[in-house]
């Protein structure tokens, strides 16, 4: 709502506005695509480059943000073909049935807890990150945009150049994927440590 | 709208209350989490998504999990940048911005 789009830089004034009201937003967005600080920062730098020489094309018809992302994401692309990450493959739909009881039951122990408290837990938080980094990259860019970045199904779409329906159906291949990497994972013991740690039981003293 | 989440213990079904996995029932339901967890199916096919997972154990499991999966990944944040990082940037943004405009 309301972002203005920037006039064409006549200085590093534009920029600095550029830089200053999206930096935080384009760090977090590339740090979740790219999974580590060093690289994500590379993100940054080529994504405001490239934006910064793109402003004077840039007709305010999406929201400042939006054009970022997209900018971000082609980049990321780029940086991705270079530097050999991990293959592109399909993920079907029938690869996420799960073909035993056990499967079917695989859980994410985290019961009792917030969202913020089990997120506290580091091996957790590495196994969601290691998950969402094992994703083929249209899978991850669909998950990271959409459920980590909130942004809409439709304005996920503008950004990757994709209809709504096939965002949604990347999206749930994203989410079964991740859903059975942090399942699979073997948390539990390390999950409730710090639960019982966070409070002790009452009434003792 | 009501809330769409699974009734444990309502077990009025037309269906098997169980379904063996790899059926093909559970491709269907499974097909269709993702939207009934962003609350994008029409109410007649939510009805009958509820009936099926207040059912059946096992699709009530996995779309607990696989809720569990979004949230976390709502609430996931990595470290923020500092104030040193992103000054830091921007001088390099510039520095590789300046020789190329000039040219």
């Amino acid at each position: 709502m309301g972002q203005s789009a920037p006039r064409p830089p006549q200085s590093t004034d534009a920029f600095d506005k550029l830089y200053r009201d999206h930096v935080d937003r384009v760090y977090r967005y590339a740090h979740r695509l790219c999974g580590e600080a060093e690289w994500a920062k590379d993100l940054v730098q080529e994504t405001f480059l490239n934006a910064y020489r793109g402003l004077k094309q840039f007709r305010g018809e999406a929201r400042v943000s939006t054009w970022l992302y997209t900018i971000a994401s082609r980049a990321c692309l780029r940086m991705r073909r270079k530097r050999k990450g991990a293959p592109e493959r399909e993920l079907s739909l029938e690869g996420f049935v799960p073909t035993s009881e056990g499967e079917f039951r695989l859980q994410i122990p985290i019961e009792g807890l917030t969202p913020e408290q089990a997120l506290e837990n580091k091996q957790l938080r590495e196994a969601l990150q290691q998950a969402i980094n094992k994703l083929p990259k249209k899978y991850r860019m669909a998950l990271v945009l959409r459920d980590m970045e909130g942004l809409s199904a439709g304005e996920t779409g503008t950004v990757m150049g994709l209809s709504e329906r096939a965002v949604k159906s990347r999206l749930h291949r994203a989410r079964l994927f991740v859903r059975r990497e942090l399942s699979a994972h073997g948390l539990a013991e390390d999950l409730r440590r710090p639960q019982e740690q966070r409070r002790p039981k009452e009434g003792g003293s | 709208m009501s809330r769409k989440k699974a009734l444990p213990g309502r077990t009025r079904s037309v269906e098997p209350p169980h379904h063996a996995p790899g059926e093909h029932r559970c491709l269907d339901i499974l097909r269709q989490l993702s939207a009934y967890i962003d609350d994008e199916l029409p109410e007649d096919i939510c009805a009958e998504l509820r009936r099926h997972l207040g059912a059946c154990p096992n699709c009530e499991v996995f779309i607990g999990s696989l809720r569990d999966t979004v949230t976390l990944c709502r609430h996931h944040q990595p470290p923020p940048l500092s104030a040193y990082e992103r000054a830091q940037l921007r001088e390099q943004i510039l520095r590789t911005w300046k020789p190329k405009a000039r040219s």
